[in-house]
């Protein structure tokens, strides 16, 4: 986890905005391989769009080979109505910087089949190979996109019912008062979020303080589902001095250090080279086109995967090619006394039920060690070969 | 099917996206904001739903440095422009269309980019002949042709004799029938070419008319009457609409008599108050009359200029045939103008819109895009033109003008907006 401190919400906005047109520009992103950027709606992040339209205007950056996918939309409220997030991204950003059209994709919260929209927009971004960089604002409760608290961890793309919060923090965009504002919103997952090769996430002002303690200093908990970044491999929250009022003095000062000394040192606690280059072009081709399209079911909801281990999975054990372990052999069951050279040994002392039957029925040798291995082995579930089948409805 | 990136078609949108510029808006506000504007429609576009739905980007985009863009002026009343009047016949009738087609290009650099071209009092017989010219130019949408008409105003002559203004009294009528209007207009004229009507609701029986009148889609106007508040709201909630060059050619207000003016605040009014036109050159209106006119009903004030064709013409003397074979003589000096030999006949104006703008600006204090709405949306309200014209909404005719404050010479050196470029149907044309 890198800690971002910054004085105030401009100076960490900046950070952000600097940020991510680096990572862009490192990255060179060109049509057939585009930089992925996972995109938040509200107020934090307006700071950051703001920066990145003025480094587009003064050419500092370019998003013409930049495919963007937003965190949510609301269900139901007309796609152009002013508080919707596709009017809050045109606004914000994409009518002020050359993105093309078909490169940028939000949840269509009108559409006919709800779940179909959300199955199809995770084949979308599996189509574009992945989330590069994921931007994510929180909630004062911790939600990161519409995940509010108590959403599964290893959740995906899908239909959620907004809590009483959110509704009311939302109550003042809308002037018809409670009413007005949508209930349920179309989302990506904590496990969507979780997928994306890095998370950067932009906590501004006192009222985040609480939630930012709880990612932080306490557990992985979906009750501040936030916290789930502590088992991405590369998060970054960059924060301003008002959301920081929460934390531990230790834990301020810790995070300041390290980045003090990173940079001091030259190494700016920088993304491995995999990740900033992205992979080889060839590879992302490929991904793109061994998608296997299914109409009916996505494996990722239909067949869950359990929790921890999904989670454990966010990082890919090749990505740290340094730290690769010397190769010990595969555990092989066996006893002490095969190991001593005396045939007397290597025969089984204590009475084997298995082998009594089939000497009685068969009257067949002892089953060599060898074949028991084997046998045991196969009782052992084989690593599960996940394809990658996609629900692509109306895509 | 995945949808797996597409490249940008790489067709040609018309598109042109004008930026770092203030929009004037329908609730007088001015917005910063983006304006999609379609060449091939000749219509505002809805950006977003152009760049969501259609995946459209603009091919060209023009950055305006913070100017203003307003919607193109509409003048309700403009009697000719540039030497040319609309009430003039001419032996050879095609060099009516030549001079027509000119003063259309000429109006453009005024701001004015639609108008209603405006006909004094006149014998049957001229009608006839200038009127079918004077159509709303309609489905054309040609942005060579330079301003547009919206369709003719005959201002007369169903008028009070008592108050003609320098209209000829000798071709004042009054009617007996709607047949009478339509004879004198023409039958074809009457249901093509005109949009709005001047009248005098108290002469004969003309009150009784305005329901048939307004029915075929003319807009009935107050003007050059002794109306009392009674008969003029008589006539109102018979159907008229608007009121021509409020103050100008009608009894004035007295305080126990408001007249045509109590229109505007009469609480026993039981439709919707009528729209006002107000002449705002410094020499048909007073300041002070003109902003309590604004003060009581600023949801009904549009200035017109009622400007005369030596409007854009050097100072001089200029015939003018009015109403008769005889000429007589208009003497212009800056924007005012008179009858040669009697300074107090007002002779109509001399002066562009934008000039009534900024008059009106410096006057009222209002603000800009109250001012700028007087010009466009509320007229455009006035002839059922709402979200067509005088209006840079998606779906709206492209017609706008880029507008900015330059600082005038000499002693208190104010700031008057000045006109910098006029688009007519997503086309730049000044």
């Amino acid at each position: 986890m890198r800690l971002i401190i910054r004085d105030d919400p401009s100076s960490a906005s900046s950070y952000v905005a600097n940020y991510i047109v680096q990572r862009i520009n490192h990255f060179a992103p060109s049509p057939t391989r585009p930089f992925v950027l996972g995109l938040p709606t509200g107020s934090s992040p307006v700071g950051v769009y703001r920066i990145l339209v003025e480094k587009y205007k003064a050419g500092e950056v370019s998003f013409e080979n930049v495919v963007t996918f937003n965190m949510d939309e609301y269900i139901s409220l007309p796609r152009d109505h002013p508080q919707s997030y596709h009017t809050f991204m045109y606004t914000h950003l994409f009518s002020h910087i050359d993105i093309p059209p078909q490169n940028v994709h939000l949840l269509d919260g009108n559409a006919p089949n709800l779940e179909a929209e959300c199955l199809a927009y995770e084949a979308k971004i599996q189509a574009a190979g992945g989330i590069d960089l994921f931007l994510a604002g929180i909630g004062e409760d911790g939600h990161i996109a519409f995940n509010e608290p108590g959403s599964s961890l290893a959740s995906r793309t899908r239909v959620k019912t907004l809590t009483y919060d959110t509704i009311l923090a939302n109550s003042r965009f809308f002037e018809g008062g409670l009413d007005q504002v949508p209930k349920m919103a179309l989302t990506v997952g904590v496990q969507t979020v979780l997928d994306a090769s890095e998370v950067v996430v932009i906590v501004l002002g006192a009222r985040k303080a609480l939630a930012l303690q709880k990612c932080i200093e306490q557990g992985v908990n979906h009750m501040w589902t936030l916290s789930a970044l502590q088992l991405h491999p590369h998060p970054m929250i960059v924060c301003d001095e008002d959301a920081t009022l929460e934390l531990q003095v230790k834990t301020v000062k810790y995070f300041k250090s390290i980045e003090q000394i990173a940079r001091a040192e030259g190494f700016e606690q920088i993304l491995p080279t995999k990740i900033r280059t992205g992979p080889a072009p060839e590879v992302r081709v490929q991904r793109a086109a061994t998608v296997v399209v299914d109409g009916f079911q996505s494996p990722t909801i239909a067949s869950p995967q359990p929790t921890t281990s999904h989670l454990l999975r966010a990082s890919p054990e090749t990505e740290y090619p340094v730290r690769s372990r010397s190769p010990s052999p595969d555990f092989t069951p066996d006893r002490m006394g095969s190991r001593i050279g005396d045939p007397e040994h290597t025969r089984r002392l204590t009475p084997d039920p298995d082998q009594q039957q089939q000497k009685k029925q068969f009257a067949q040798p002892e089953p060599g060690l060898l074949q028991r291995h084997a046998r045991s082995r196969s009782k052992t579930p084989r690593p599960v070969v996940v394809t990658t089948r996609i629900n692509a409805v109306g895509a | 099917m995945v949808a797996i990136l597409q490249p940008p078609p790489l067709t040609k949108t018309g598109i042109t996206k004008l930026t770092n510029c203030w929009l004037v808006t329908r609730d007088s506000t001015l917005i910063q904001s983006d304006l999609w504007v379609g060449s091939t429609t000749g219509k505002i576009l809805n950006s977003q739903a152009a760049f969501y739905d259609d995946f459209l980007v603009p091919e060209h985009t023009i950055d305006l440095q913070g100017r203003i863009v307003s919607p193109g002026f509409i003048d309700c009343q403009l009697n000719g422009a540039f030497g040319f009047n609309f009430s003039t016949v001419m032996d050879d009738m095609s060099l009516y269309r030549k001079e027509l087609d000119a003063l259309n290009k000429k109006l453009l650099t005024t701001g004015v980019t639609s108008y209603l071209p405006t006909v004094t009092s006149q014998a049957g017989s001229l009608y006839h002949k200038v009127l079918p010219y004077l159509v709303p130019s309609g489905s054309a949408r040609d942005a060579s042709v330079g301003a547009e008409s919206l369709g003719a105003h005959v201002e007369g002559p169903f008028l009070n004799p008592h108050q003609n203004g320098i209209h000829n009294p000798s071709v004042l009528q009054s009617a007996t029938s709607i047949i009478d209007l339509e004879q004198t207009y023409g039958f074809n004229n009457f249901a093509y070419a005109i949009k709005m009507i001047t009248v005098a609701p108290e002469v004969a029986n003309m009150t009784s008319f305005i329901p048939d009148i307004s029915s075929v889609g003319i807009i009935v106007s107050i003007g050059h009457s002794e109306a009392t508040l009674s008969q003029a709201t008589a006539a109102v909630e018979a159907g008229a609409t608007m009121i021509t060059h409020l103050f100008n050619a009608m009894t004035p207000p007295h305080h126990r008599r408001p007249g045509i003016f109590g229109l505007l605040s009469s609480p026993d009014l039981t439709v919707q108050r009528p729209y006002f036109g107000i002449i705002a050159d410094g020499n048909h209106l007073h300041p002070s009359t003109v902003t309590a006119a604004w003060r009581t009903h600023p949801e009904g004030f549009i200035l017109v200029t009622d400007a005369m064709h030596v409007l854009g013409l050097p100072d001089g003397h200029y015939s003018w045939t009015n109403g008769s074979s005889e000429s007589s003589v208009i003497v212009k000096k800056g924007d005012l103008c008179h009858l040669e030999g009697n300074e107090e006949a007002i002779a109509g104006s001399a002066v562009p819109l934008i000039e009534c703008v900024n008059n009106f600006m410096e006057w009222s204090g209002a603000s800009v895009a109250e001012v700028l709405n007087t010009v466009t949306a509320t007229p455009a309200k006035m002839l059922g033109l709402e979200g067509i014209k005088g209006s840079l909404e998606a779906g709206a005719d492209a017609d706008f003008v880029v507008l900015s404050f330059k600082e005038e010479e000499g002693e208190g050196r104010k700031k008057r907006l000045g006109v910098d470029e006029v688009w007519k149907f997503g086309e730049r044309v000044v």
